[in-house]
């Protein structure tokens, strides 16, 4: 006897039907699967962990008591405060830096522009540690070389400058998160449609009045991007903490995690992943936020089918202050830490230079880079990493940014967020996550060179997703709408119409991540097998080894690279090279 | 006849060395390790020391060595990993006695009595570990430009009177765990009674706080500060770049054991032998004590002044509770 099927069974299936015809289902399907399971195979184990009493690997009783540990102590609170002003600080100057060299250099007639735009970005290549470094040589109260400029020059008793102090931290944290910040707000400035502006000015409105109520809203949603990735990158970091905070007394919520947790002896995994869910909590507050800041998508779209230069501004005779004005703070970002690089890649040892200094100048640093087998492989591993990792970051983004920004799928908002949840946890924490996820994996990839390009695209998704959706939001529906009216299917739409729209958030996603993956350590450590390292390692143990001439000399033969593939990146990104 | 005889001892010697157990059991490992092709080591030995170690090793036997250099926690966190999944990759574990003690209490590794331990002196073999290849010795750092030998303190207690106020870096006890156990074995030179006191001097005397013990050593040598309590090491490896440092000559130093064992489970286990063979040896202890390390084979010394009278005083094993019960007392005296 055969039985009807139920209307809703049939309705239900129809649905799926109707649904699973849709390619564009298909792709989020499988693109959610990917990112699903990326984000969530390995940070199962560091959940888990935050809830056993047991190391990762060794049978353990369920217990809250890490949550317990972490939350009830009275004390994690006024620290927790001080992140947040650290954060808001460093995250908020960072985007103030951003948007004012952005805008010169993209928005203004002011000279060198192209050259100030190429350059804001080489602060991401080098390693945090060594910009931090540079900054206290530069400014520390004792011998920086900047307070001694004040001291001799001016006659002051002692140097005006504190490197070890809230506002000394804060500053150096900006520098460092300024060029992540450019690239989010150049792209979108790069995509933006003047009609708007011309608009505001033909019905009278100044220069001034157009950046603040046509230019500034446009840029909200890239500006709140930045802002949002900056502002959980300084929570969470250490580095700079560690050099500036610690001696200045300061404590911040990843000083206690270090002690606590990842400092402790040995290792307590479980009570940083306990921390590490904290920090996710605050990340996932702020992804919520900024959907509910650019929620209303079609207010930001600016991009549409009409070609278009991005309006630019005649300074007149104040060109020359704009660039005076970009050039501070490439000097700041760029000029002053390269200088202290090139100088302790040319000091026998690290010390701060005397006059005695310029007779024992030497080349022995570029000379190990140059001579040694061992950094030449190095430079090919991450070379390959970066590029192939990058390229297959930034493909997962934009078709995930897509999923997110331009359907209708319940379901859709659920990828943001997984993306964000291995980045949330600390970088060694999550690096024992990947681990364990990996090491006894079915596919042998463990101790492989795949195993890093699965780490990296895995932590640092969220990069390339916040710089491709700040463009998307842009681009306006009228293009893709007119595309599939022509016929075209969603392949072909796709690559034909929104990945060139997207391109100048594509390529800045790409360069971002090119500059991390060349340098990154604290995911590739554990896991890439011994005798194949990428540069991050090596850095990492001439830096541990007190090697500070090699670390500067390969950092800055890094950079050299890096500013090259930029350079051709950028060449693809601009509109006019079509 | 005299000639003849001396050679004829001499041969004897030879042959008597070369069908000796230990000469034969190298050799053996040597042959069998070529054919499972590399040693894979997890270390936290300075890459510099390592490399030339392995690379002279390498064109003795054959055998290629992979290093896999990390800090002693994150060696730990590696081999506890691979070890407990299952698939450990390394043959040898080459790192300080606190992480030693816990991975072989884990189960980590396989006994070998290597023939080189033979001269090392009886105090520096740990019956679960083996020889304690080198000692890293912790002590009075200061810089000689920014102070004179006449101004520099001459002892430990000399570091809390009043004109080093403010003159002294040191890691933070609280976080770094190597000054942790340094802090909590002061004990051990002073008494109970009057380290608690120094500690709380010390403490007084608002030293600057760092992350470890190598920037504290370049705190110095920049002169930054003039002062610090880091490894006695770095006078030797920064001096010899003309770094102008030097350090206190305090008689008995503090300091940790380094050790290197061969995994349980290691693939490459002849490989791991011979390597530990060589490693113990004359000469590559040699050229370790040369590039400023205190090794424990017998007569041999780094080339830093009044090497051979440092007394080395092993720090205080402590355990995971006492770490955190420590740092949480040092947090009262030293951060408040």
């Amino acid at each position: 006897m055969e039985v009807e099927p139920s209307l809703s069974t049939s309705w239900s299936r129809s649905r799926i039907g109707a649904f699973l015809s849709q390619p564009v289902s298909w792709v989020f399907l499988i693109v959610g699967a990917i990112i699903a399971f990326l984000s969530l195979y390995p940070t199962f184990f560091l959940f888990y962990g935050s809830l056993t009493d047991a190391p990762l690997g060794l049978p353990g009783k369920f217990t809250l008591e890490n949550y317990v540990r972490a939350y009830s102590d009275p004390e994690a609170y006024p620290l927790l405060l001080n992140s947040f002003i650290f954060g808001f600080g460093s995250s908020g100057l960072s985007i103030l830096f951003a948007l004012t060299l952005a805008w010169i250099t993209i928005r203004t007639n002011a000279p060198f522009r192209r050259l100030f735009e190429l350059t804001a970005i080489i602060p991401n290549i080098l390693p945090p540690i060594l910009v931090s470094i540079s900054w206290v040589m530069l400014l520390n109260p004792s011998n920086g070389l900047i307070n001694g400029a004040f001291v001799k020059v001016l006659g002051l008793e002692k140097g005006p400058f504190n490197i070890y102090s809230m506002a000394g931290l804060i500053f150096v944290e900006a520098l460092i998160l300024t060029p992540l910040a450019f690239l989010i707000v150049a792209a979108a400035m790069k995509s933006m449609d003047p009609s708007l502006e011309e608009s505001a000015k033909t019905l009278g409105s100044n220069e001034f009045g157009v950046m603040r109520r046509i230019t500034f809203p446009l840029l909200r949603p890239a500006i709140l991007a930045a802002g949002t990735l900056n502002f959980v990158r300084a929570v969470e970091s250490f580095d700079t903490p560690a050099i500036i905070a610690l001696p200045a007394r300061i404590e911040v919520f990843t000083t206690k995690i270090w002690r606590e947790a990842l400092g402790s002896f040995p290792t307590n995994h479980n009570l940083a992943a306990a921390y590490g869910v904290g920090i996710l909590g605050i990340a996932l507050v702020f992804v919520y936020l900024y959907r509910r800041f650019t929620s209303q998508v079609e207010n930001f779209s600016t991009v549409t089918g009409k070609g278009f230069r991005p309006h630019q501004i005649d300074l007149g005779r104040w060109r020359f202050a704009a660039s005076g004005v970009a050039l501070l703070l490439l000097v700041m970002l760029v000029v002053l830490p390269i200088l202290v690089l090139i100088l302790v890649a040319i000091l026998p040892y690290y010390h701060v230079p005397t006059w005695q200094t310029w007779q024992n100048l030497t080349l022995d640093h570029f000379r190990y880079v140059w001579a040694t087998p061992r950094v030449h492989k190095a430079f090919m591993n991450s070379l390959f990493l970066a590029l192939v990792g990058a390229t297959a970051c930034m493909v997962l983004a934009s078709l995930a940014s897509y999923i997110t920004v331009r359907t209708k799928i319940a379901g859709r908002g659920i990828i943001e967020g997984l993306v964000f949840i291995p980045w949330a946890f600390p970088g060694t924490a999550m690096a024992l996550g990947l681990l364990w996820a990996y090491v006894d994996f079915p596919i042998p990839v463990y101790a492989t060179i795949w195993i890093i390009l699965i780490a990296y695209v895995t932590r640092f998704l969220p990069y390339g997703l916040r710089a491709v959706t700040s463009t998307i939001i842009q681009v306006h529906k009228e293009l893709e709408e007119a595309s599939i009216v022509c016929g075209a299917g969603f392949v072909s739409t796709f690559r034909r119409v929104l990945i060139p729209m997207m391109r100048p958030g594509v390529m800045a996603g790409w360069i971002i991540l090119v500059t991390i993956f060349m340098r990154e350590f604290s995911a590739t450590l554990f896991l890439y097998s011994p005798g194949a390292e990428p540069l991050g390692p090596l850095l990492y143990f001439l830096y541990l080894d007190g090697m500070r001439g090699r670390v500067a000399a390969i950092g800055l033969v890094i950079s050299v690279i890096s500013v090259i593939l930029i350079a051709v990146a950028q060449r693809y990104s601009r509109w006019d090279s079509n | 006849m005299f000639k003849h005889l001396f050679f004829f001892f001499f041969v004897l010697a030879g042959a008597t060395l070369c069908i000796s157990p230990a000469f034969s059991q190298s050799s053996n490992f040597v042959e069998a390790g070529k054919k499972e092709g590399k040693a894979v080591v997890y270390g936290s030995l300075e890459s510099d020391s390592a490399g030339a170690i392995f690379a002279e090793f390498k064109k003795k036997t054959g055998i290629d060595v992979e290093y896999w250099r990390a800090s002693a926690t994150k060696v730990m966190d590696r081999a506890l990993s691979e070890y407990r999944a299952g698939r450990p990759l390394f043959d040898i574990i080459l790192t300080n006695d606190n992480p030693m003690q816990i991975m072989f209490k884990e189960g980590l590794f396989a006994k070998y009595e290597s023939p080189s331990a033979k001269d090392f002196t009886k105090e520096s073999i740990d019956p679960n570990l083996g020889p304690r290849y080198r000692n890293v010795v912790i002590g009075v750092v200061y810089n000689k430009s920014s102070l004179s030998a006449a101004d520099a303190p001459k002892t430990l207690e000399d570091l809390v009177k009043p004109q080093y106020r403010g003159k002294i870096v040191m890691p933070d006890p609280t976080q770094h765990t190597t000054t942790t156990q340094w802090v909590a074995s002061l004990e051990k030179l002073m008494g109970k009674e009057k380290a608690d006191k120094y500690i709380r001097d010390l403490a007084a005397q608002k030293p600057i706080l760092v992350e470890s013990l190598l920037p504290a050593a370049e705190r110095v040598m920049t002169g930054e500060t003039p002062i610090a309590i880091t490894y006695i090491k770095y006078v030797q490896i920064f001096g010899q770049r003309g770094a102008p440092l030097d350090y206190l000559r305090l008689g008995k130093f503090m300091g940790d054991g380094h050790y290197l064992t061969l995994g349980n489970k290691a693939p490459h286990p002849n490989a791991g032998k011979a390597l530990i063979d060589y490693f113990l040896g004359p000469e590559s202890m040699t050229s370790m004590a040369k590039l400023g390390e205190f090794v424990n084979r017998k007569g041999i010394y780094p080339p830093l002044a009044d090497a051979d009278k440092v007394q080395f005083v092993e720090m205080h094993d402590l355990n995971s509770k006492q770490f955190a019960e420590k740092k949480k007392e040092y947090q009262q005296i030293f951060l408040r």
